[in-house]
This record gives C-alpha cells, structure tokens and sequence, in this order.
C-alpha cells in the first residue's frame, strides 16, 4: 500500500468533487449536496481509520479515541496534528482547532469579480461545502470505533489562507 | 502444520463476512458444521474478553476437546476466529496480521459495503495459501 500521488492532484480532486456535487448534480438543492460530500467523507474516513489502526492495540475510551484522532489521523492526512482540543466532559462535546488547515491553503476565493456583499456569501458558500469532507471523514472514522457524533466545522477568516483556522465541533449522542 | 483449522471474520454488527476450512487434514462434512458452531459459541466469551483488554491478540479463548479457539480484534471491532489444534501461538499471530492487511484491502474497495460477505475468490486464495504457510 504505498504508491504516492502528487499532492495537487489530491487538492484538484476535492476541490472539483465539491463544485461538481454542488453546482452540477445537485445545483439547486444545496443541504443534498452536502448531505452527499459528507457521506463520501464518512466513507473514507471509515476506511482510513481501519489502515491507520493496524498495529496499535484498540482504544480504551472516547477521550483516547479522540486524541488518536487530533494526533496519529491528522497526521497522516495533514501532516501536522491538530493545535488544539477543547472539551466539555458533561455536555460530550470536543472542539478541534486546526490552526493551518492544509486543503484551504490553496483554496482562492477571487473577490474582484463581484461587489462585496455578493462575493462574501459566495465565498462563505464555498468553503462551507468544502468543509463538509472533512467532517465526514471525522465521523466516518470515529463511528468505525464506535463512537457516534455529530461533528460540525467552522473556519475564521478565510480569505487570508495563511492562517486560517478551523474548528470542528464533536458532539457525541451517549 | 494444524491438521484442523477453520477460520472465520465476523464483522462489527456480529455478521459473519468469511468463512474457509483452512486446516490440511482432509475434510468431513459434520466436522466442519461442528466447527462453525464451536466458533460461533465462542463468540459470547470473545465479547467478554474483548473489553477487558486493550491488546487485538487474544490467544486461546476458548477449548472444545483438543481443539482451541484464537481471536484477534481489530480497532473496528471487527474479530478474526480461528479454531485450530496447533500449539504455534506466533505463526498464529503473524497469520491473523496477514490476513489483517488482505481484510484491509478489501475495505478500501469504494464499491464494498461494510459488513457484507466477501465474496473475492482473490481473497479465498490468499487465505488459504497464508494458512498453508503460517498454519
């Protein structure tokens, strides 16, 4: 299992799935849409979590779950692990921040060719779908070790890529 | 080399995905309902096991005359059986990491859906030929 692809490659394939789903297949029904960006997400991530667990031994509650996740998984996909992790033990809720997102680095959002209200919620539009993959692939992944949540995603900032920040949100259904 | 051993993959939802006689003696069939019974009976005491410990390499949960039943238990939940005679607990091992990285390809098929059977005769050869190796 160990051909490699350019990285580009990977980014023109995500970018082109989103816009292909949202504005070819399901143009006027955007929650469709990202209802199926999400699923496609949740399948890789249940297959990925598979390869990437092979030779640890198995989790022992959601907290070990979750930091496998921010640490080893992202990695793996990001190659860097998530900034930080915030959590509410009551309410079940765990908040990811990823301080450089690496697939919104080369996202661009072209702000010149519309006035400014219309390209802000265009823009805002976009990268939400965007989002939609990710946290799929968080829930696939986790719902492969048995855990069901519900996870959101929130990015800051966006036009300066630099230093965008995300923020997943996981909340589980005890 | 195990003169009986049969293997099976049961997935997260208790579905059986895999089933292969793969032991060398020859092949009679009560003998082989009789070990998917075994098998599946063992499953109650796999649970059990299965959350008291974080390790994936069971060894030998469970006895039925001279014959022994291994489980190895992957992060999805997902358990490797094997009933078998033979006392080789590192080529049992080494087999089920084989066979883990085989059941992990399989997954990475989009057009797969979890918990269904595997149905690849790809997959059968590789199996059996681990188990003639390993085994």
């Amino acid at each position: 299992m160990g051909r490699e692809v350019a990285e580009s490659c990977f980014d023109g394939l995500i970018i082109e799935m989103v816009s292909a789903y949202g504005r070819r297949f399901y143009a006027t029904k955007p929650d469709l849409a990202s209802r199926r960006i999400e699923a496609i997400g949740f399948q890789v991530g249940h297959q990925l979590i598979e390869r990437y667990t092979v030779e640890r031994p198995r989790f022992s509650d959601h907290l070990e779950a979750i930091k496998f996740i921010c640490k080893e998984f992202w990695s793996e996909l990001f190659k860097k692990q998530i900034d930080n992790l915030k959590t509410n033990h009551r309410v079940g809720t765990f908040v990811l921040q990823d301080n450089k997102f690496r697939w919104f680095t080369r996202v661009l959002i072209d702000p010149s060719s519309e006035d400014n209200e219309a390209s802000q919620g265009s823009s805002s539009e976009a990268t939400s779908m965007l989002l939609h993959f990710p946290c799929g692939i968080i829930r696939g992944a986790l719902s492969n070790v048995g855990i069901s949540c519900a996870v959101s995603a929130d990015a800051s900032n966006l036009p300066s890529c630099e230093s965008c920040i995300l923020f997943f949100a996981l909340k589980f259904s005890i | 080399m195990a003169g009986t051993a049969c293997f099976i993959i049961v997935s997260k939802n208790d579905i059986p995905i895999y089933e292969a006689e793969v032991g060398s003696a020859a092949k009679k069939e009560e003998a082989s309902q009789q070990h998917q019974f075994i098998l599946h009976a063992a499953l109650d005491i796999v649970e059990d096991l299965a959350w008291t410990t974080n390790a994936m390499f069971l060894k030998a949960v469970d006895k039925f005359n001279d014959l022994s039943v291994s489980v190895y238990v992957t992060a999805g939940h997902t358990r490797f059986m094997l009933l078998h005679d033979s006392r080789n607990e590192d080529g049992i091992k080494s087999f089920f990491q084989e066979v883990q990285e085989l059941y992990i390809k399989i997954l990475l098929n989009p057009l797969y859906l979890p918990s269904a059977r595997i149905a690849s005769s790809h997959f059968d050869t590789k199996v059996r030929a681990l188990a003639r190796k390993y085994l």
